[in-house]
This record gives C-alpha cells, structure tokens and sequence, in this order.
C-alpha cells in the first residue's frame, strides 16, 4: 500500500472519530443544554422531593425551559433547597409562579413543572418561589386512601 | 510440601521481576523521545496497520451489540410499559460499559496478538539485534510508534464503536420495534451526561488502551524468540490484556461512581 | 598509530544464569585478515560477536577495538563505533516491512545525512558487489534464502565499515551459493582490506579462506594458528573437531548406566 493511500485512509478513520464524537456529544448527551445563551438561576424548598434527581429538566406546561442544577438539604429548616438553572433569558416567569413535583408517566423520573402565576413583576436571577408542592409519596397516598375509606365506613355506619 | 511453598514463592518473585522488566521498557520507550521528523511516518504506518484495520471488527461488532441490547431491553422493558426508558437504557449501557469494554477486548484480540506477533517475529528473525547493531535503538524505532498508535486508536475506536452501537440500537427500536423516535433520543439527551458518562467512558477507554498496548508490545518484545515462544507470547497477551481490561473496569467505575 | 591487531580480547568472562560461557579467554584478531572462531554447537560462539560488538557486556574482562576500549566509551561514541563494525546474521535478518533497495540504504540514512541521489548510487554499487543489483527492488518474502544473506551482506558493508563479522554464513547453504559466499567474504575482505572474523562450525569451507583459526570449546580456547598448523595438531579435541570424528574427547555415548544393566534390569 503506498504512502499517500495509508495517510488517506488514517485521516479517513480519524475524520470518522470525530464525526461520531460529534454525533455522540450533541444527539446522545444532549450537550446543547450546557451551551445555553445566558440564562439565569432560581431556588425553591421543598418538604419532600420523592426521586427528583440533578439534570432533571424544569418544563413549563410541558415544554422544557431548564433543569435542576442542585440538590441539598437545608440543615435548619430540614426543607430540600433545589437549584434550578433556566436555560434562557426570554423566558420570564411572574414572581407567584408554583413549582411542583411531577412524575413522567406513570412510573417514570420526577421532573419539576412551573405553573406561571399573574404578577405583572418577573423573576431575577437568584430569586426563590415561594410557592413549592411536594412529590406526591406512594405509600401517603395509600395509607390516606385507606384511612378515609376506613373513616367512611365508621361514618356511615354510625 | 514445603516444595510447593517454595514455588508459590519463586513464581511470585517471577511476576514481579516480569512486571518490573516490563516497567523498565516502557519507561525507556517513553523516555527516549525520538525526533519528530524521522518519528511521524512510522506512527502514522502503525496509525493504519493497529488502527484502520480494526475499524471492520469494531462497527460490525458495535452494530450488533447495539442491536441486541435494544431488543433485549426493549422484551424486558415493555413488560413495564417503559419503553419510553429504551433509549437511555441503550445509552448508558454502551456509554459506560459495553462501549470500553468490549471495544477494548476486541483490541486486545485484534490488534494487540497482531502487535506481539509481529514484534516477537522481528525478535524471533534477529532484525531488532541487527537494527541495535546498526546503531538505531529498537525501542524508539519499532516499540514506540506502536505504542503510542494503540494509545491513539483505543480511544477514537472506543467512539466510533459507541456511535454505531446506538445507531444500531435505534435501527432495531425505532424502525423495527415501533418505539417513537423523539422519545427515543429526549429521554437520552436527559439520562446521558456529557461529564460523567461520556467523558468517563471516553476516559476509561484511553486507560483501557494504555495498558493494551503496553502488555502486547512487552510480550513481543521479551518473548522466547523461537515460533512456540511468539505462539505462548500471543495467548498471554489476550489473556492478560483481557483479565486486565476488566478488572481496570471495575476499578474505574467504582472511583468515578464514587464521585472522584 | 595502528595497532597491529584490530580487536584484542582480554580475560573475558561471561555468565549467562548458571552457565559459565566464556572463561578467561584471550583473543587476537589481526588486522586486514580473515579470522575464523571455530568449535562445537552452542558454545557461545555468536554470543562472542555481540560481546565484541557491545551488544552484550561481559562480567569482567576487557574488548579492545580498533584501539578502543568498548565497553568504556558513551553512548555517542558507541554509535560512532558501529559505523565501523558490520554483523552479518545467521539468518540475514533484513526488516520485513521494507524492500531491499531500503534495507541496504537503512544504515545510510541512519548514520550519514547524504542526499538520496548519493545514496541511490551507493545502495546500487553495494549490491552489485554482491551481484544482486537486479534485484533492489523486491520485498525480502520474495527472496531466496541464500539471496536474502547476500542482500544482508550488501547492507552490512554499507558503510565501509573496517571489521566485518559473519556468524555462521555457511550453515545451510547449497553448494553453489555456497560457494559464492565464499568467494564474496574473501573477495570483500582483500579488496576493501577489511578484518573479517568468521564464527562458524563448517570446517571445510572455512579453513579454504581463513588466515588464523581460534577453536573454542567449553568456554576455552582450546586450538589456534593457520589451518595447516591446526590440521598437525596433536590435541585430541582440536582433531577431533578438525577432522569430523565422531568419537573422541566429546564422547559419541550421551551418559548412561552399563548396557548390561538397563537390557536385565528391565526384564
């Protein structure tokens, strides 16, 4: 094999490298989220974040805006400060929007999904909503369940 | 008794002293950096010959890995009602694991026997004494270039083997199985990270590479110089290459799952 | 001032693991002459030509080259030094992966920064010395075996060097390469008024073109001096191995109990 073909065929095979890293990093890893124009930061406590996990994203009605960038426990009030990174600065949500803790599906991650409020001033960088719901708890849900049918009962009987 | 004592002990001090042997050759190897002009052709002939030539084994091999972890997943998952997961299951798994490692088995077979084959030829047939007699040092000239080719090619190999195998596994969950495509790459692009597993895995396999390369060159090049001594020389190289790659693995995984 | 003697070996021992090879020998090798070291299979006769070249370092004893105490000098002189030594493999040992035009050229390239139009020319020259210029453009796999050690021969004198050193050149060669062999070392060896030193067990050939003879067994030198002085030796290991005996001081019987034993022991 001459010199000029085997100089041909490893810029070939390095070429290949590249393009499949690219591929790799953009479609696989869904990098475009780190190389966001600006954008800026919000906080909120929970009492409980069920499974939500770092990179969750933040949607609003359902579209994504963001994703969480922290989590950690408050020593004090023992509330779960969650860090939230907005991708973009165009968009502005009202200072009494509500987050809340939803699952994808019905077995699927947690995820954090805003519901803008009406307040005509916006969120600064750094700003916390005030407004949080906790992850719905399975076994809360039944043990309720069971309570009010349990309560039920009694009542009607009684 | 105490006979097999004492050769327990002597094969011990056996290993060290071959691991140390093989210590001083590489830092010879690397230590003697040679001149960039005469150096390069040989690199890039060993670019081709370690690298380009296992290009073959490792898209074939990654098309199927990636199309039978995409079936399997999906027979698993479905039973959930979690295909939707498929793509992050595919993901990960070729990502973290099966990308490296296998990539790395299949290196160690490939082009790693080939490697101590053809240095242990060259050893067997007297041309590294008659290159040392010449006066060019064999280590610079013939171990080097190949050495470092390893360590380059491990890695883009490594890459290309992971971007096959997910377009693979597509193929077989999309196309064939009927899962959405946009669900399909989101729910990727939101499980995959780009530091943690991408780059780790990227990282593992130059580590992977490393002490392929590392291992074949040596057994080439300290092998018995006669056709049952390359033959030996070859099977350990995979089978040490091999052991190494995996027990590397778990070493790497738990340091970065650790969070270093 | 030249020494008459190109290569002086003093009180040179070496061990290899268990195995005393070489005891205390000591080795002239005249200058301009083809000297021949001789002696049974496996008695370190190649290991001598490394010893010699400073491919290997003995454990105690001293090699004198061309004035040159070997073993003393730095790596750059080292290299320097090879320049003018040249070591003709048993098997040739021309690099696979390039052709013979740039097997021969190698040492050029190596060690002389000459254009290639210069090296072209000597590359050529070289192996019409050895009568293979046809042939400079073939792959060593394409050659015959006796053709590869004469390509190996073309690019061992590449350089003119001033010692030439053959291990075993004669071993398995039919008789008409055989012969030209032969004539290549003694031709080469007058015309370019090389030293050569020849290791080799082929009694015949050898002692039709060596000067001086060394026979070594056991780490010792136990024969030396012209063919024919050899031939009329009385000791019976140097007759033994001139004359191809197959019984002598090396015995023809490996050790072994009495025969007498192992037939009714067995029974």
């Amino acid at each position: 094999m001459g010199r000029k073909s085997i100089e041909f065929a490893v810029g070939v095979f390095v070429i290949l490298a590249v393009l499949a890293f690219v591929m790799l990093t953009f479609k696989v890893s869904g990098l475009t989220d780190y190389v966001s124009s600006g954008g800026y930061d919000l906080s909120a406590d929970f009492n409980n974040i069920g499974g939500l996990k770092n990179n969750a994203p933040v949607s609003v009605g359902g579209v994504k805006v963001g994703q969480v960038t922290d989590i950690t426990l408050d020593p004090t009030t023992f509330q779960a400060k969650v860090s939230i990174h907005m991708n973009s600065d165009n968009t502005k949500l009202p200072v009494d929007t509500s987050a809340r803790i939803l699952t994808q599906g019905l077995l699927g991650a947690n995820y954090i999904g805003l519901s803008p409020g009406g307040m005509p001033q916006n969120f600064k960088n750094g700003d916390q909503i005030q407004t949080t719901y906790s992850a719905l708890v399975l076994e809360n849900l039944i043990s309720q369940y069971l309570f009010s049918t349990s309560n039920k009962k009694s009542g009607s009987q009684s | 008794m105490i006979k097999r004592i004492q050769s327990l002990g002597a094969n011990t001090l056996d290993v060290v002293h071959k691991i140390g042997r093989a210590g001083v050759m590489i830092f010879r190897t690397l230590v003697r950096v040679p001149r960039p002009v005469k150096a390069f052709p040989l690199l890039i002939q060993q670019l081709y010959s370690v690298g380009v030539l296992s290009l073959i084994i490792i898209i074939v091999s990654g098309g199927f890995i990636g199309m039978v972890v995409a079936l399997q997943g999906y027979n698993t998952l479905v039973q959930f009602g979690a295909t939707s997961e498929l793509g992050p299951l595919l993901a990960l798994s070729v990502v973290r694991e099966l990308g490296p490692v296998v990539t790395g088995l299949l290196f160690a077979g490939r082009a790693g026997s080939a490697l101590t084959a053809e240095i242990g030829l060259m050893k067997a047939t007297e041309q590294l004494d008659s290159m040392e007699m010449i006066g060019v040092d064999p280590l610079w000239r013939v171990i080097s270039p190949r050495f470092w080719a390893g360590v380059i090619c491990m890695p883009l190999l490594a890459i290309i083997f992971i971007a096959v195998a997910i377009l693979g596994g597509y193929v077989v969950g999309v196309d064939w199985l009927g899962v959405d495509s946009g669900t399909f790459w989101s729910s990727m692009q939101s499980s995959v990270s780009f530091h943690t597993d991408l780059l780790n895995g990227i990282i593992k396999s130059v580590v992977f590479g490393v002490v392929v390369s590392w291992i074949a060159v040596y057994q080439g090049f300290d092998c018995y110089p006669t056709a049952e001594g390359i033959g030996r020389a070859t099977t350990r190289t995979v089978v040490y290459s091999s052991l190494a790659i995996l027990g590397l693995d778990f070493v790497l995984t738990a340091m970065m799952m650790g969070g270093w | 001032m030249e020494t008459e003697d190109y290569v002086i070996i003093e009180n040179l021992r070496f061990t290899r693991g268990e195995r005393r090879i070489f005891d205390d020998i000591n080795l002239r090798i005249p200058r301009g002459k083809i000297t021949a070291i001789m002696g049974p299979s496996g008695t370190g006769k190649t290991t001598l030509l490394k010893l010699i070249s400073a491919q290997l370092r003995p454990q105690s004893g001293c090699v004198d080259v061309d004035g040159k105490k070997i073993y003393d000098l730095s790596r750059k002189e080292l290299f320097a030094a090879r320049r003018d030594m040249g070591l003709l493999f048993q098997s040739g040992a021309l690099f696979t992966s390039l052709s013979v035009y740039d097997n021969v050229a190698f040492p050029l390239r190596v060690h002389t920064n000459l254009s290639e139009v210069m090296i072209h020319d000597l590359v050529l020259l070289k192996l019409e010395a050895v009568g293979l210029r046809g042939a400079c453009d073939l792959m060593p796999s394409e050659l015959s075996g006796g053709m590869a050690r004469r390509v190996a021969l073309a690019r061992t004198i590449a350089l003119d060097p001033k010692l030439v050193m053959y291990d075993e050149p004669f071993t398995g060669q039919d008789p008409i390469s055989m012969g030209v062999i032969v004539k290549l070392i003694k031709a080469l060896n007058d015309a370019l008024e090389l030293t050569s030193i020849i290791v080799s067990h082929d009694v015949e050939e050898t002692r039709s073109i060596a000067d001086y003879i060394y026979v070594i067994s056991d780490g010792k030198v136990i024969g030396e001096g012209t063919p024919e002085a050899l031939d009329a030796s009385d000791s019976p290991e140097v007759k033994q191995f001139m004359h191809g005996l197959p019984d002598g001081p090396v015995p023809f019987h490996y050790p072994a109990n009495e025969l007498k034993q192992d037939l009714l022991g067995a029974k």
